[in-house]
């Protein structure tokens, strides 16, 4: 049998007296599609700020294909396969978009940097196959006319969706989207969901901090749901949208499944 | 008592005092710092131009020091104030920090230059307030200005706690330290507060300097002596706490004067940088860290980044290639010797300057010791071959590697860290290199130079016309030119571009930020040390100031100026400040006067440089609507 993409055994961090990740155990079945879910401050951001090694959790383990990484530092654990994005956009500014998306490319680039400085053949070769790699990302997500302008000069939903093919670009085995649909209109959050499945349907495992519960129910195989730390329920989105704890998280806060 | 206790007591009293003059200076820096996160490296030239100005008081209008000192603190108040209004808060919201550290070289070059127009070079000693004759302590003969200095630190230290636990205005500033929004929310005139404090800050680094300039004469240069010894007085005590920064004034002042009294003079620089690395490798945040938690998943800068100018295709090959026709046959139309002289002064310094590109234009770090770089490729290349024989390129290569395991050895001591330290150690750097340069009387000839330096050669060939060592030149450039082009278009350069952007969502790519950032260090010292070697080889003369740390400050103003991460525009600033000089004889007194405000007005008017305002041009002239249909991203607050 092979390993789980994610596995996480009795992860706890505490922030001065608040327990934000409260022994949650948990694992990822590779070429799977799971959402994670909770109210707000339930601990989905910190779950993957200790995933990714940004915090370091005051206990339990952590196992990415079956690798223990603590204390490694963010470029190994992309080089094991897991790449991440962030909460709030973060396309490279000074950047076009074309630029930021072949930047997501970078751990892949075989040819040493005196061979760029040389300009040899085969450098400049591996260059025109990145850009074209990258205008064709681009250009599903429909952001193709706009591989020469600022990224930072697009409007923020197109900023996500260029994160999200940045991180593609780095061709990942799991990939952990951190609110990937804030802040895009339907139509992109529609756009949104084909690629996340299309993206699992390649075979890379993704787990997806979501608040926009149709596009999590739409397209996920499997939810977990967080509250105050602690994983409250997990299983099929039909079965959770049902489950009595979950009404009762969201329904406690306030305003509920939106 | 033995003589050998006597001397103790001596040296430990007299570090006490240079504490609290270093005290002062840092109380300066925690202050600004912890009201806008900035290391305001101008803070040293305040203390200069207050001590310059009670000076001039004194002598010229004859007022007794009782009216003199008050006057020359106010009018360094009102200095500040007016720069803090009109030049340091307005950029706060529209620069990275890395060009905040830059402006703030930039205003302490500019008050250098003032200082140099109206005073000279000259050093200026004050006369002490209460006459010449020591105080004897326990024994040992203390100047009795020396209790002037410490009652400054002392009712000063009381001051700034009066002010921010008792009064409106310290809660005031204290929240707009702690919590911007917040603040402005309460209604607190956040930017009002940050012009205060550096205000404040330029008031007590006046205070300092005007109490020591009895002991200690100063000159415009003084300036950066203060300024690298209260920043590393704040960093061993924590940058921004108050009580850090005083620990750590008199930390510094007595292990000064230890190792001073105890090895020799020339090791106390030395000593305050291995004081500072020591510091950042094993308690990064000083002794008393003020904690301010910061969430890491969220990007910290929330400034504006550079517009992006690339000039690609045939229209840019065929501009370069007209661009370097001129340069070719530049040499046949000039007659000039002076100006031949000064075309290749500009190629030379220019090798340095495209380093100072990778790293600061494109990876995003600041290095404030390129001429400490610069030095240790000139001297190393220069005695080998002078004093040994050994051949110029020979040298080269050494000085090259010597530089490399510096850049090597500082990268490594500072790269886990976040913000300027990097920048901060290269300075350190740089005055370290500069004393040792001046020190080492035997090796280096000392202040007054190394003299007889041979032409450069390779085989049988020898470089020792200005046309024969310009086409040298020019063709080195042409090879690291089209090499670095190559390596900042492919991966290389975009992963460096990464990490200025975002080097956290750049770690999360995959790209390995330590590394890239040590590799980009390490071609911006070799470069610099090879335009050092080349600069000693064509001098046939080598000074500490020519390859100083205002060398260091001018090779930033050419990039800055020139367009930082374009590799061909620094060309035009190292030419505008290289040429000038020279065509205009009558300048040479305003250089750093000149410098110094130009990179505040590059950084003010023109943050993409000249070559990025002409790309900006063209790209306007040649596509009027090229973002028609987007909007522009709004600022985040």
């Amino acid at each position: 049998m092979t390993a789980p993409a994610l596995e996480v055994k009795d992860l706890i961090k505490t922030f001065g007296g608040l327990r934000a990740v409260d022994a949650v155990s948990f694992e990822i079945v590779e070429g799977s599609l799971s959402a994670l879910i909770g109210p707000n401050g339930s601990g989905k951001t910190t779950l993957f700020n200790l995933v990714t090694n940004l915090y370091r959790a005051d206990a339990g383990e952590v196992r990415l294909f079956g690798q223990e990484m603590v204390g490694a530092g963010d470029w190994r654990i992309a080089a094991a396969g897991v790449v991440r994005t962030f909460q709030t956009a973060r396309a490279f500014p000074g950047m076009t978009a074309l630029e930021n998306v072949m930047a997501g490319a970078h751990r892949h680039v075989g040819t040493p940097t005196w061979r760029q400085m040389l300009w040899l053949a085969g450098a400049r070769e591996e260059e025109r196959a990145l850009a074209r790699q990258a205008e064709a990302l681009l250009d599903l997500v429909g952001l193709a006319e706009f591989r020469d302008t600022a990224a930072t000069d697009l409007p923020m939903g197109a900023q996500k969706l260029l994160e999200v093919v940045r991180a593609l670009m780095a061709r990942p085995r799991l990939l952990l989207l951190d609110e990937p649909a804030a802040g895009l209109n339907d139509g992109e959050t529609a756009e949104l969901a084909l690629l996340l499945r299309a993206v699992r349907d390649s075979g890379v495992t993704l787990l997806v901090v979501e608040h926009n519960m149709s596009l999590v129910m739409g397209v996920a195989d499997e939810v977990i749901v967080l509250d105050a730390g602690a994983v409250i329920a997990r299983g099929r989105p039909a079965e959770i949208q049902r489950d009595p704890r979950v009404i009762e998280a969201y329904i406690g806060q306030a305003g509920g499944p939106h | 008592m033995s003589a050998g206790t006597q001397a103790a007591i001596q040296i430990v009293i007299g570090g006490l005092l240079q504490g609290s003059l270093f005290a002062l200076v840092a109380l300066g820096f925690a202050l600004v710092f912890r009201m806008t996160g900035v290391i305001n490296l101008s803070q040293g030239a305040f203390c200069v131009l207050g001590a310059l100005l009670c000076w001039s008081l004194e002598e010229t209008l004859h007022l007794p020091a009782p009216l003199a000192i008050p006057g020359s603190v106010l009018a360094a108040l009102l200095l500040g104030l007016a720069i803090g209004r009109a030049v340091f808060v307005p950029a706060l919201s529209r620069l990275p920090n890395s060009s905040m550290l830059m402006l703030t070289a930039g205003l302490l070059t500019f008050i250098q230059g003032l200082m140099l127009v109206h005073w000279g070079g000259d050093p200026y000693a004050l006369r002490p307030l209460s006459g010449e004759a020591p105080v004897q302590v326990l024994g040992v003969r203390v100047p009795s200005q020396g209790f002037w200095i410490a009652a400054t630190a002392v009712i000063v230290i009381a001051g700034f706690w009066y002010l921010f636990a008792r009064t409106t205005l310290g809660k005031a500033l204290q929240a707009s330290a702690e919590n911007p929004t917040a603040a402005r929310l309460m209604g607190i005139d956040v930017e009002r507060m940050a012009v205060m404090s550096f205000g404040l800050a330029a008031t007590t680094g006046a205070l300092g300097g005007i109490m020591v300039a009895p002991i200690l004469a100063v000159q415009f240069d003084t300036s950066q002596f203060f300024t690298i010894s209260g920043f590393i007085s704040v960093a061993i005590g924590g940058m921004g706490s108050f009580v850090g920064a005083v620990v750590g004034g008199l930390v510094l002042g007595v292990a000064e004067q230890l190792a001073a009294g105890y090895i020799s003079g020339l090791f106390s620089s030395g000593l305050a940088l291995g004081l500072l690395l020591l510091t950042l490798l094993f308690r990064p945040s000083g002794l008393f860290a003020i904690g301010r938690a910061r969430r890491s998943d969220v990007r910290e800068e929330l400034h504006i980044h550079p517009a992006i100018v690339r000039l690609r295709g045939r229209g840019a090959a065929a501009l370069g290639v007209a661009a370097l026709a001129v340069i070719l046959v530049l040499p046949l139309i000039v007659r000039d010797p002076g100006l031949m002289g000064s075309l290749v002064i500009t190629g030379i310094l220019f090798i340095g300057v495209l380093g100072l590109d990778v790293l600061m234009g494109f990876a995003g770090q600041v290095s404030l010791g390129q001429g400490g770089f610069m030095a240790i490729g000139g001297y190393v290349a220069a005695i080998l071959a002078t004093n040994y024989g050994w051949p110029p390129l020979a040298g080269v290569a050494i000085g090259c590697a010597a530089s490399l395991v510096c850049a090597l050895l500082l990268s490594l001591a500072t790269m886990r860290l976040r913000g300027h330290y990097l920048a901060l150690a290269t300075l350190a750097f740089g005055l370290v290199v500069d004393s040792l340069d001046v020190g080492m009387m035997a090796t280096t000839g000392g202040p007054s130079g190394l003299v007889g330096i041979p032409s450069f050669s390779v085989g049988g060939l020898s470089f020792d016309t200005d046309r024969s060592m310009y086409y040298l030149v020019v063709a080195i450039i042409v090879v690291l030119v089209l090499a670095l082009l190559g390596g900042m278009r492919g991966s290389f350069g975009r992963a460096l571009m990464a990490i200025r952007a975002d080097r956290l969502a750049a770690g999360a790519l995959g790209i390995n930020v330590a590394r890239l950032k040590m590799a980009a260090f390490a071609i911006s010292a070799v470069l610099a040390s090879l335009a050092g070697s080349l600069y000693a080889f064509y001098f046939h003369y080598l000074s500490p100031e020519m390859v100083g740390t205002q060398r260091s400050f001018e090779m930033i103003t050419m990039l800055v100026i020139g367009g930082e991460g374009t590799l061909v525009g620094p060309l035009l600033g190292v030419a505008l400040l290289t040429l000038l000089p020279t065509l205009v004889q009558s300048l040479a007194l305003y250089k750093i006067l000149a410098e110094g405000l130009l990179l505040v007005l590059a950084f003010s008017f023109l943050p993409e440089g000249v070559f990025g305002g002409f790309a900006r041009l063209a790209a306007r002239l040649r596509a009027p609507a090229v973002t028609a249909g987007l909007e522009p991203r709004s600022e985040a607050p």
